[in-house]
């Protein structure tokens, strides 16, 4: 099951944020949605795109899909709430 | 001597291939100490793998006599170099910077190879960092610095022996790299180092290389920096900002070593200072590599919160004798009690303000 959507029940936007705030603002915004709810996180920190947001989604159980725009040197993050 | 050229081409291989291994490995010691609070220890592991690599490989190279310079052709072997206990600067320099590389958003490496990056809150946290340092060394708080390395304050062991694991404990040197790489790599293995990662480095390959090029750099200081120093930041970012600012890596012009030092385009570096800016070389290449390098600044408040951390971080690091690269890794490496203790503290930094920063508001969640 694909967990990227056209049509997230969220989008977070984290463009230029430092470390650790992409995936802190991923985590608040994950505990406001209810199971089931898909958030689409715009986030252009490296460490953050491919090691710790995917890292913490995989330990919660939620399911992930992350497309990096390689054009716009960032990623589109699609975690979906168990 | 070695020639200028290899003075500086080496210094700067050093640096690229470091923030280069930092990029693409996503190594970072401050989330390494703060995902341990939240029971992930992956980034801790690949740490812990970098020191295990820089403590055998920087020992071997001592004990095999392989560390040297040459002076007027004779080959003069060197020792690691090892950092006195200070234990009042150690122990609040440490906390001090340990709190500050959260607020700062990265450690004294991470602030550096993400300038490579591309994101502007990095060259804040550097110029941050600079003044830090520089206060702290040279200006408004110097008399509390002062105070902390007074040599009545300096421990030793003996008469004038630097304070190491193995001379306080008495037991045999390699037998206790071998308890502590044991015990380390046992914990380590726990996590799987040989899954490969989908993209980038794995956890292991990122520790492995960062120590590896760890190990490398105390060669190269010392055969072609004069004064095996191992990789580090604080001192050498100072040194850099100096000699760039003032045209001598020295504040001091009579403390200028003619082993340790060269004249490049009429300003005095040290060998160190030159691999401070290869790091965000390094990094912008394998971020171009990768399609990662994008210019971008975060919100006002957060550029603003980045340069305290980046200040709070060089106040830190200048009183403590190091940062997360050349206590928590180069220094813990040599088995300087100076490096353990100030390392213990970065790290109960780090806890500290994660609480204040990330913890409780997450707890108090109403946003």
């Amino acid at each position: 099951m694909s967990v990227k959507t056209a049509t997230p029940d969220q989008t977070l936007d984290t463009l230029g944020r430092v470390c650790p705030y992409p995936l802190l603002l991923t985590k608040k915004a994950l505990e406001k949605l209810a199971s089931g709810q898909t958030i689409k996180v715009l986030c252009d920190a490296p460490a953050s795109a491919e090691d710790s947001i995917p890292r913490y989604a995989e330990k919660q159980g939620y399911g992930f899909e992350a497309v990096k725009l390689d054009d716009k040197g960032y990623w589109e993050l699609y975690i979906k709430k168990s | 001597m070695v020639s200028t050229l290899a003075f500086a081409v080496t210094g700067i291989l050093i640096g690229a291939a470091f923030g280069f291994v930092l990029q693409r490995g996503r190594f970072c010691v401050n989330s390494a100490f703060r995902e341990v609070l939240f029971q992930d220890y992956t980034m801790f592991r690949a740490y812990l793998l970098a020191v295990v690599v820089t403590m055998i490989g920087a020992n071997l190279l001592e004990d095999m006599h392989w560390l040297g310079h040459f002076e007027q052709g004779i080959f003069v072997t060197g020792t690691l170099y090892r950092q006195a206990f200070v234990p009042w600067s150690n122990i609040i320099g440490g906390y001090i910077f340990g709190m500050g590389i959260v607020l700062a958003g990265g450690c004294g490496s991470g602030i550096l190879y993400r300038v490579g990056e591309g994101n502007l809150a990095y060259v804040f946290a550097v110029f941050g960092f600079f003044f830090g340092i520089a206060m702290t060394k040279f200006g408004f708080l110097r008399p509390i610095y002062d105070w902390m390395i007074a040599p009545e304050r300096i421990v030793w062991k003996g008469e004038d022996t630097i304070p190491t694991l193995y001379n306080i404990t008495g037991i045999n040197k390699w037998i206790l790299i071998a308890v502590i790489s044991a015990v380390l790599l046992t914990f380590i293995f726990k996590g799987k180092p040989f899954v490969k990662a989908k993209k980038g480095y794995s956890w292991s390959l990122a520790g492995l290389l960062a120590g590896l090029v760890a190990v490398a750099a105390f060669w190269a200081s010392e055969y072609y920096g004069g004064k095996a120093r191992g990789l580090s930041f604080t001192g050498p970012v100072r040194e850099f900002f100096l000699a760039v600012l003032f045209g001598n890596y020295q504040n001091d012009p009579g403390a200028v070593n003619p082993l340790e030092s060269r004249s490049i385009l009429g300003m005095i570096f040290s060998w160190s200072s030159l691999y401070v800016v290869a790091v965000p070389i390094g990094a912008f290449i394998s971020g171009k590599l990768l399609k990662e390098v994008k210019m971008k600044v975060p919100p006002a408040d957060e550029l603003f919160k980045v340069l305290l951390g980046g200040f709070i971080m060089g106040v830190g690091a200048q009183m403590g004798g190091g940062c997360n690269i050349g206590h928590s890794l180069t220094g813990v490496s040599t088995l300087a009690v100076s490096s353990w203790v100030a390392n213990i503290f970065i790290i109960l930094g780090n806890w500290t303000m994660v609480y204040f920063l990330l913890i409780r508001p997450m707890r108090d969640l109403d946003v």
